[in-house]
């Protein structure tokens, strides 16, 4: 069975049709990346399955649950809505980390929120804080942020922040990860380093999303691959499909400009 | 005589220290209140906006029925409200709070404290909520969705994520504020209270000039004692930066 099913997304800004119909599927497991040229929809249709946007039209079934409806939306702010909220993890193009707190504590905040909400909490907060402490620590070694614990994101590169951001977005234990250009803010240099935490957490067997400009990345990773095109999906295909033998002529004049800038937009 | 001189200048400094301490404890709050007041999203006629009909195809019934959709009477009185209490001198606000009260509704300000209290108290509220709606509308929108994305309750993130921050970047304005407030007190004398420059301008009239300068002497000390206190607290807050 599927674990998420978009159907029929459509949303507007304004008299602006960005997203026009989108449907797609995913196991899971897999990795999808979404990409296209900027103003194609690609941020504005991960936004609208995380909820930061809200669509017009469609649904979105998530385990094969309803989690989205947009003829009858969960209210904003209800308790059920933040719990599917918390399924999905989100990690931001500009990273958007809690400047005055440590990596850790950035790590640590909303798993002790949400923790509070527990009916056990009270009897046994000392494991469970203790607990939450571990795990957070536990993801940023894997992230190769062992010495980095207690640093603000202000003494970080932007890499470390998004390596940080990561871990902060792994830490209620997602279903699925959703990854919004996740290097488009840094330097070439660094963005191998962030590329490689991503790579590790698709290893795990995480399914996730990723809209991204970095082509050899998409190609390298990506189990399936989204073109999309004016708010379509207009190709859709395994890696080797779309990129070496992309059917729609729009494709491949993307493929072919990317290929030619060695991969920067 | 110089002793006396001494006593009675810091008898009515003490008056000034009464407006500076009680608006400072009144306004801060009551700026929030007002902040929110003017941040206010409430728009009643907002189903305006999802009405089908032909009106709008003439230019001026869209423009009036766009006009309703968007429009927020909460956040209107209350910025219309800031609008009146900025925009005239408080000076001429301690006169209203004084006699207004007794010339409409018959109850007249017996107590002048009381009367420049009020008025302090209401013109600080209305700067430091702009103060304050700055700084909160200063926080990138990233860090609500962050929240947000976390499963954080709108509270949550105010307190856990918003509030700190706002309080960070607005010490710097809210500090020249509260030095503005201390020598605006003087004001004060206008409506009868005896504060410390109205203390030092009987002397005037004995011949003595002296005293009436060295009032500055007074204002100089207590603002040093603030502006050292302000800045540790800007230290204190600038263990991280953004």
């Amino acid at each position: 069975m599927a674990i998420l099913e978009v159907k029929g997304i459509y949303k507007k800004f304004g008299t602006t049709e960005v997203l026009k119909g989108i449907d797609f599927s995913m196991e899971e497991g897999e990795v999808l990346s979404i990409i296209g040229s900027s103003g194609s929809g690609k941020t504005t249709l991960l936004r609208s399955i995380s909820f930061l946007e809200t669509a017009d039209k469609g649904t979105i079934t998530l385990d094969g649950e309803l989690v989205f409806d947009a003829a009858n939306p969960l209210k904003r702010n209800s308790t059920k809505q933040r719990e599917i909220q918390s399924k999905f993890g989100f990690v931001f193009q500009s990273f958007n980390l809690f400047p005055q707190y440590t990596a850790l504590e950035n790590v640590m905040l909303a798993p002790r929120l949400a923790a509070k909400e527990r009916e056990d909490y009270k009897k046994n907060k000392k494991e469970i804080m203790a607990e939450i402490e571990n795990d957070a620590k536990e993801l940023l070694d894997r992230a190769g942020l062992s010495d980095k614990y207690h640093n603000y994101p202000c003494e970080l590169s932007g890499g470390q922040q998004q390596r940080v951001a990561i871990c902060r977005a792994l830490a209620l234990k997602p279903k699925i990860m959703l990854f919004d250009e996740p290097t488009s803010a840094l330097d070439p240099e660094i963005t191998n380093e962030v590329l490689k935490v991503i790579k590790s957490v698709a290893d795990l067997g995480m399914t996730m999303i990723i809209v991204t400009h970095e082509m050899n990345f998409a190609k390298n990773i990506s189990d399936r691959i989204i073109f999309m095109d004016k708010g379509i999906i207009a190709e859709e295909g395994t890696a080797q499909e779309v990129f070496e033998n992309p059917k729609n002529p729009r494709t491949r004049e993307f493929i072919t400009s990317f290929s030619q800038t060695g991969g920067k937009e | 005589m110089n002793m006396q001189i001494v006593k009675t200048l810091f008898e009515g400094f003490g008056e000034n220290l009464i407006l500076f301490i009680v608006t400072i404890i009144a306004a801060v709050p009551l700026g929030f209140v007002i902040t929110f007041g003017s941040m206010s999203k409430w728009a009643p006629f907002k189903f305006v906006a999802r009405i089908e009909t032909n009106l709008r195809n003439n230019r001026f019934w869209a423009e009036v029925l766009d006009f309703l959709a968007d429009f927020r009477p909460i956040s209107f009185v209350t910025r219309v409200f800031v609008w009146i209490i900025r925009g005239t001198p408080l000076m001429l606000q301690l006169f209203v709070v004084l006699y207004v009260p007794g010339l409409l509704l018959g109850i007249p300000m017996r107590n002048r404290m009381t009367a420049a209290l009020i008025a302090f108290i209401i013109n600080y509220a209305a700067y430091f909520s702009e103060i304050y709606r700055g700084g909160i509308e200063s926080i990138p929108k990233g860090q609500y969705e962050a929240g947000q994305v976390l499963g954080m309750t709108k509270t949550q993130v105010l307190f856990k994520v918003v509030l700190f921050q706002v309080v960070k970047r607005i010490v710097p304005p809210m500090g020249n504020e509260i030095i503005t407030l201390v020598k605006d007190t003087s004001l004060a004398r206008v409506i009868g209270v005896a504060e410390i420059i109205m203390s030092a301008e009987r002397f005037t009239k004995q011949g003595l000039i002296g005293p009436l300068f060295s009032t500055g002497l007074y204002f100089l000390a207590f603002n040093g004692i603030l502006t050292i206190l302000l800045s540790k607290l800007e230290k204190k807050l600038d263990y991280y930066k953004g």
